[in-house]
């Protein structure tokens, strides 16, 4: 099949299986330098997936040191697994979660008739314990497709679903700009003064992008003057890498903000937002869901569509306006739903340049 | 054979002669007539020419404040990876309010260094003599200052200030501090940062120019050494130049050297 195949519950979105190792390895070793945030060794990534498998079928009390890690089936390539995406409930649960936060200080001086808005960063804890969104990969042949959506917004509805056991603000970081020889302007400029290491080893000693405190320990302490660094840095400061574009916008849509945070390492963009007000979480809503074909709707969009369920968390894109869902066989099988059980949905809206997604189909 | 040196207060017939010698952003008036807190000596040679000059304040910074960086040490330290790093900061204050200062020492600038140092070391007497013999002021701490110009490169600009000061103003400083006078480095303070800057972020010329005297002040230094008072420290704003200071009981009055000091 080719990505020409109905959208109509083609994609499911579902908890990661031990089953999907292989799949998931392949994934992880296809990841570019800053993106990654799933382990490259099969060891730790069988390790993640023991602690998703709990995460998932936990009934107690949340803790917050779960990680959620979801794939995307596709059902038009008989489940072939061509996407994953992550959360972790609390951000640095085990230590401090460290970023740093963009603060201007306007300075004057009447006398020599100046005034300055001197740009900032301080080194701080803010998102210590606010949910994570983490590790989005996708098959590159599906970037322009209906997936990405799902992929990332479908964890918003299992966070909406599942809201005690998640912070009420939410965060994700993204790629700042770095080049294949591991030359990184930020961490040129800052890290680099601190600690004499490139920018790949630096990431690697710090365990990934999970931004250890020994790390930011070492790192200056005080508010570091923008004005003082390099104008190469200064022009990277919050920069997106672009191979972050297709998620970042994903969340700025839904509402995160990319102004506050910087990365640590890589001065990538932090975006964060209240989980209440965003995009997918404040839209979703029980849908009076029926078996059947759908009666033709002029007004159908898109809903992005889940069934609730812990363990069993499915989640999928469906044609539909309002509250009314008809849903045929294959839809009704992607999201393992059998007539009068519950559904939700939350409407999205078309991304710029894939208004004619659906009659593609 | 020298001829006598004599120490005097500074007369409106001096100006002249002693206002080139001053550096921008040097008070250049005389004191009023009445000041307890101010005093401006001169040196005097023969036909009683001025040959060099002091500003003695009995207390600083408590009408106009006066800044500083303290020049610091952070240590960041990771044991288990066996990291050590000695960081220097600079955090920018005014801690030396209320202290005395000997401030724009000046001299002619013909002056070869035994020359310098016949005419500095009497000034310098003559200026602790003054400062013991004033009564304590409101607000005074028993402690003399004095800051040394920091190091210029070959077009006569500071390192310290292209480093540091510059990203946060870009005027020109000389001009400013010749049209605004002492009262400059109050109002740039301003503009420049308020939190501990680490040196690291500094050029390499500026890191090296901080606390470093210009060579051109050297039989000056060695006097002021000679007198008790030392680095602690302090750097100036705006040239990163080494602030001394004594406590007063410290003092030491700087015999003339006998002999020329090695050029």
């Amino acid at each position: 099949m080719t990505n020409d195949a109905d959208p109509a519950g083609r994609w499911v979105l579902r908890p990661a299986q031990h089953r999907d190792l292989p799949a998931l390895e392949a994934l992880a070793q296809a990841s570019a330098i800053g993106i990654s945030s799933l382990p490259p060794d099969r060891d730790a990534l069988r390790q993640l997936l023991a602690l998703s498998a709990k995460a998932f079928s936990s009934d107690d009390q949340a803790s917050g040191e779960e990680v959620y890690l979801f794939v995307l089936e596709d059902r038009a390539r008989d489940g072939a697994l061509v996407g994953t995406s992550g959360i972790a409930a609390a951000a640095g649960f085990h230590d401090h979660f460290y970023s740093y936060r963009n603060e201007f200080i306007v300075q004057a001086s009447p006398a020599l008739g100046a005034r300055r808005r001197i740009h900032t960063l301080h080194l701080c804890h803010d998102l210590s314990g606010v949910t994570l969104l983490t590790g989005f990969h996708i098959d590159a042949s599906l970037a322009g497709t209906l997936a990405p959506q799902l992929l990332s917004r479908g964890r918003l509805l299992f966070i909406a679903r599942f809201a005690a056991r998640f912070s009420d603000r939410i965060a994700a970081e993204n790629p700042g700009l770095s080049n294949e020889q591991g030359g990184c302007p930020f961490w040129d400029a800052v890290g680099r003064r601190f600690l004499d290491l490139d920018y790949p080893a630096a990431e690697r000693l710090g365990g990934g992008r999970s931004h250890k405190g020994w790390i930011a320990g070492l790192m200056p302490q005080s508010p570091i003057y923008v004005p003082l660094l390099p104008e190469e840095a200064q022009w990277a400061l919050g920069q997106l890498h672009p191979v972050g574009a297709l998620p970042f916008d994903i969340l700025i849509d839904e509402g995160l903000d990319g102004d506050t945070y910087l990365n640590l390492f890589d001065g990538g963009p932090t975006a964060d937002g209240r989980v209440a007000l965003l995009k997918t979480v404040a839209r979703r809503r029980a849908l009076l869901a029926q078996a059947g074909a759908a009666p033709a709707d002029p007004d159908a969009g898109w809903l992005l569509v889940d069934n609730g369920r812990q363990a069993d968390f499915r989640a999928t894109l469906l044609p539909g306006s309002g509250h009314a869902l008809h849903l045929r066989a294959q839809a009704a099988a992607a999201l393992a739903w059998q007539p009068g059980e519950p559904l939700w949905g939350a409407r999205l809206d078309l991304p710029h340049g894939s208004a004619d997604a659906r009659e593609a189909g | 054979m020298s001829p006598r040196v004599h120490v005097r207060a500074a007369r409106a017939a001096d100006l002249p002669l002693l206002q080139p010698w001053l550096r921008p952003g040097a008070a250049r008036a005389l004191p009023a007539a009445d000041a307890r807190t101010e005093a401006w000596l001169v040196a005097a040679g023969a036909g009683d020419q001025p040959l060099a000059c002091l500003r003695l304040r009995h207390v600083i910074g408590l009408d106009l404040p006066r800044h500083w960086y303290h020049a610091g040490w952070v240590v960041h330290a990771a044991p288990e990876l066996g990291l050590f790093q000695r960081l220097q900061t600079l955090q920018l204050g005014n801690d030396l309010t209320g202290a005395s200062e000997l401030a724009d020492i000046a001299w002619q600038p013909m002056l070869d260094r035994a020359g310098q140092a016949r005419v500095l070391a009497p000034l310098l007497r003559g200026a602790i003599a003054m400062l013991r013999g004033g009564m304590p002021l409101p607000g005074a701490l028993p402690l003399l200052i004095a800051e040394l110009p920091g190091r210029r490169d070959a077009d006569g600009r500071s390192p310290f200030w292209q480093g540091l000061g510059r990203p946060f103003h870009d005027g020109d400083p000389a001009q400013a501090a010749q049209q605004l006078g002492p009262a400059w480095r109050s109002h740039v303070a301003a503009l420049m940062p308020r939190q501990p800057v680490y040196a690291a972020f500094l050029p390499p010329g500026a890191q090296a120019a901080i606390g470093q005297a210009d060579p051109a002040q050297a039989v000056l230094a060695d006097l002021l050494g000679a007198a008790g008072l030392r680095p602690d420290g302090h750097v100036t704003i705006d040239d990163g130049g080494p602030v001394l200071t004594a406590p007063l009981q410290a003092l030491v009055p700087p015999p003339t050297p006998t002999a020329p000091p090695p050029a």
